[in-house]
């Protein structure tokens, strides 16, 4: 098939690129230390619970809804925007699903449903304003954050709302009684599915869809994508709008797996998307970046976490390290996008100079 | 007159790939007006440079100030007294008149500033001007006649020995420029020498002592105005080396593709011009004239007021860029850094862009982008590796090749270029300059705006002068002459 063989170009560009190679890179080296001493100094003789099999399927299923999250936010960014709403978007999400089920009488797939186009109608609003008034997305959207909180906290009367289980299928195994070689049970919750199927799915919009280019085209160079015929205010709105579709799902899949909605839920999640994002190569200037880099941004954000709960480090180490390794990661990354820069900018100078020199030369 | 405050000898700049100047001697006197004259790129913006300090000129050449040899740094030249008025205001809008003037050199005692001695002062000048603004007002509230007004003071204030007018009356109306000039012939009575750029011959004459002419970075002649007359001024600004002039292949005119009736928008004014196929159309007018805002809107980069846009017989609302390309319209702009590359993609996603437009279904494969890419590269003979080469590491005429390619990719028939060779070096023009004769060989139609004379003189079948904000001459056949284009352009030739 001719997709096959795209694919094989694609890999050769990839590689050729090299913009993942940093974070895959980090997560190899972090993985590979945490084993180590784990397997050394924490529990001596045993398997490294670090690289078993239920582990690294457990950092998979934390990150999914962050993971979901930050594809959207990739689109934004690359688009030339930010999104600092999503977290208490996910707080509202989460806090209407479960009171319209619970106290409004709604079924559950219309408690879902609506959620979801709250979701959307909400991140719509912000975009139409963010592409037509041509306001700061940073301001706007901070705006949505505090508005977002404050409805939250009025649908529920700033209660907590327990789900009852309800949404127990969208979190249960789909395998069972399967162990792995440090003896503990694999998990595989259906939503891994869904992270993993928005991710395929978003990649083939970004790299194959003239919708995708259009996107990163409008993110590098707005003015110019406007003149190259591109709907640059309908790119941007359309970007907010599918983030608020991909922040419903990723809030219904936290729901699943806390079965209470409180308002923390989403606090502070926006950061680790972001972050996420940006591990991943997303420039916040737009333009740059690709949805295999986010996937491995997120989840090298949750393995930082895991790996470090495995060493039994306390968390208030633990957001100094993550806070250290994301400026380590994205500073060595333009370190190295500098390096290489300078490198082409000499070879474009001595042949610029060799062509004027020839130049005249030829004309003389 | 006075004594001589300036003296320049022997003053050359190089740019990588241009002489801007070319040995030149200039002098100013104390309470001289001195203008210099050329056409756009004869080197007078470099020349004021240097002598306010922002350019260094090249080593061999010496500057003098007041008989002493002098190194002119953007410092020390204000510290000898030397003040540039630029063409845009330098003004902080929401700061008094009396704040304006005294932005940074405020009159203090102990850290507490002096206000009473500085609105004195103000008034002062303001009197000798006679101004009748007031020193409390807000800056923000004056017309931009009073703004220029404020930057006179400034330099009367703090007693400047050279003032440099750079374009100082372009937009303002005509009691505002006879006010102005008054000014100006006031100030050099004060003993201060003038240096004074303008375009408009009809205010050089009115006030110039001496004038300097610059062609090509060359000193053509420097006489006392009375010496010479306009159309003597005009003949010795043109006429350059025939190597200069580009010789084109020129083909038959086709059929009218693209009929504009009385266009107005963007500041422009009641447009009517035709384009056929096969020619260039040629559009020339000092810089600011309003050729670029005419393209953008023409290409639907601006609302349009009035008037009709008639693209292959039919009329259309060009409403933006989207029907433009969807009728075969193409637009290489003026920047290509800033409107017609993404600087951060690679040349194959640069050349595929404008195509998504028109091109069908949702998808482009990236193998399909890297071909075309690699495919217009070989056709236009850009310099580059492969496709994959990110744009922002290219040379000026290998990037203006990916811009020419993303429209060759649209199949677009009547192509605007505007500034085509601007920033690009010789071989590399001569090379845009084939593969836009190459278009009119293919039947396309092609608007070329220029302030480059010899290409504008060379490249074009027929030629519209504008000068502000609309048409003001066509020349076309044997009429196509530097002398007419510049008497069109500055207002010397009356239609």
């Amino acid at each position: 098939m001719s997709d096959t063989a795209e694919r094989l170009g694609q890999k050769k560009f990839q590689f050729h690129w090299n913009a993942n190679m940093n974070v895959l890179l980090i997560l190899v080296v972090y993985i590979i230390i945490i084993t180590i001493v784990q397997a050394v100094s924490i529990t001596p003789g045993k398997f490294p619970t670090m690289i078993s099999v239920s582990n690294l399927v457990n950092v998979l299923s934390q990150v999914s809804a962050p993971g979901i999250m930050a594809m959207g936010m990739a689109l934004i960014m690359i688009a030339g925007g930010i999104d600092l709403s999503v977290g208490m978007l996910t707080s509202f999400v989460v806090l209407y699903a479960a009171k319209s089920f619970r106290d409004f009488g709604l079924s559950l797939p219309m408690a879902l449903l609506t959620a979801v186009l709250f979701a959307v109608a909400f991140e719509a609003g912000m975009g139409f304003v963010i592409s037509r008034i041509n306001v700061e997305p940073f301001i706007i959207t901070l705006g949505g954050m505090i508005c977002f909180r404050g409805v939250a906290l009025l649908v529920t009367h700033s209660q907590e709302v327990s789900m009852n289980n309800a949404m127990d299928p969208l979190k249960n195994t789909v395998i069972v009684g399967v162990k792995d070689q440090a003896n503990l049970a694999v998990n595989v919750p259906p939503y891994i599915f869904l992270f993993l199927g928005i991710t395929v799915v978003m990649w083939i919009v970004m790299r194959f869809s003239k919708y995708g280019r259009r996107i990163y085209a409008v993110g590098a160079n707005r003015q110019a994508a406007y003149l190259a015929g591109i709907n640059v205010k309908n790119v941007i709105f359309s970007t907010y709008i599918i983030n608020g579709a991909l922040v419903a799902v990723a809030a219904l899949c936290l729901l699943s797996r806390v079965n209470t909605a409180i308002i923390t839920v989403g606090q502070n999640l926006e950061i680790d998307v972001i972050a996420s994002a940006v591990l991943g190569g997303v420039a916040l200037s737009g333009g740059k970046g690709n949805i295999w880099g986010v996937f491995l941004g997120a989840i090298l954000l949750g393995m930082i976490g895991n790996g470090m709960n495995m060493l039994r480090i306390n968390a208030e180490w633990q957001y100094v390290t993550k806070g250290l390794i994301i400026i380590g990661a994205v500073s060595a990354a333009a370190i190295v996008a500098e390096v290489q820069s300078k490198r082409q900018l000499k070879a474009k100078q001595e042949a610029s100079a060799l062509e004027s020199a020839l130049n005249s030369a030829g004309e003389a | 007159m006075g004594q001589e405050i300036l003296k320049l000898s022997g003053i050359s700049k190089t740019f990588p790939g241009v002489k801007a100047l070319d040995g030149i001697d200039f002098s100013l006197n104390a309470g001289e007006i001195h203008c210099i004259c050329g056409e756009n790129g004869a080197g007078k913006s470099t020349l004021i440079k240097i002598v306010s300090g922002a350019y260094q000129p090249d080593a061999g050449g010496e500057v003098q100030f007041e008989g002493a040899p002098v190194t002119l740094t953007p410092l020390s030249a204000m510290d000898l007294g030397i003040q540039t008025i630029y063409q845009e205001h330098t003004i902080f809008g929401p700061l008094s008149v009396t704040e304006n003037i005294f932005v940074g050199m405020e009159i203090a005692d102990k850290g507490f500033m002096k206000f009473a001695e500085m609105k004195r002062r103000t008034q002062e000048v303001l009197d000798f001007l006679n101004s009748s603004i007031d020193p409390d007002e807000l800056a923000e509230n004056l017309s931009s006649g009073e703004q220029k007004i404020i930057e006179f003071a400034k330099a009367l204030v703090f007693e400047r020995k050279v003032i440099i007018l750079d374009e100082p009356t372009a937009s303002f109306s005509m009691t505002e420029i006879d006010n102005l000039l008054g000014i100006v012939k006031k100030i050099a009575e004060r003993g201060i020498g003038i240096i004074y750029i303008s375009h408009h011959l009809d205010e050089v004459f009115r006030i110039a002592d001496r004038i300097t002419i610059l062609r090509d970075g060359k000193l053509i002649n420097c006489c006392d105005a009375g010496d010479i007359t306009e159309p003597e001024l005009v003949r010795q600004m043109v006429g350059r080396d025939a190597s200069a002039f580009y010789n084109r292949e020129h083909f038959p005119p086709g059929e009218i593709v693209l009929e504009v009736e009385k266009l107005t928008g963007n500041g422009v004014y009641d447009i009517d011009f035709n384009v056929r196929r096969g020619e260039i159309l040629g559009f020339a007018g000092m810089v600011g004239s309003g050729r670029s805002e005419l393209m953008t809107l023409l290409f639907g980069g601006a609302p349009k007021i009035k008037g009709s846009v008639k693209v292959f017989g039919k009329e259309i609302d060009i409403k933006n860029p989207q029907t433009a390309i969807r009728h075969k319209m193409a637009y290489i702009t003026e920047d290509r850094q800033h409107t017609g590359l993404f600087l951060i993609h690679t040349i194959a996603r640069n050349t595929i862009i404008a195509n998504l437009l028109v091109s069908s279904g949702s998808f482009y494969a990236p193998k399909r982008e890297e071909r075309i890419g690699a495919e217009y590269i070989e056709k236009l003979g850009t310099k580059a590796e492969n496709a994959e080469v990110l744009v922002g590491n290219l040379s000026g005429g290998n990037q203006q090749k990916v811009v020419l390619a993303k429209w060759f990719n649209t199949e677009g028939e009547i192509f605007i270029f505007d500034e085509p060779t601007r920033g690009i070096d010789v071989g590399a023009k001569q090379e845009i300059y084939q593969l836009m004769t190459d278009l009119l060989r293919d039947n396309k139609a092609i608007i070329m705006v220029s302030s480059d004379m010899p290409e504008v003189i060379s490249m074009s079948d027929r030629i519209m002068v504008m000068k502000d904000g609309r048409i003001v001459g066509e020349v076309s056949g044997d009429g196509v002459t530097e002398e007419n284009v510049l008497e069109y352009s500055i207002g010397g030739k009356k239609i």
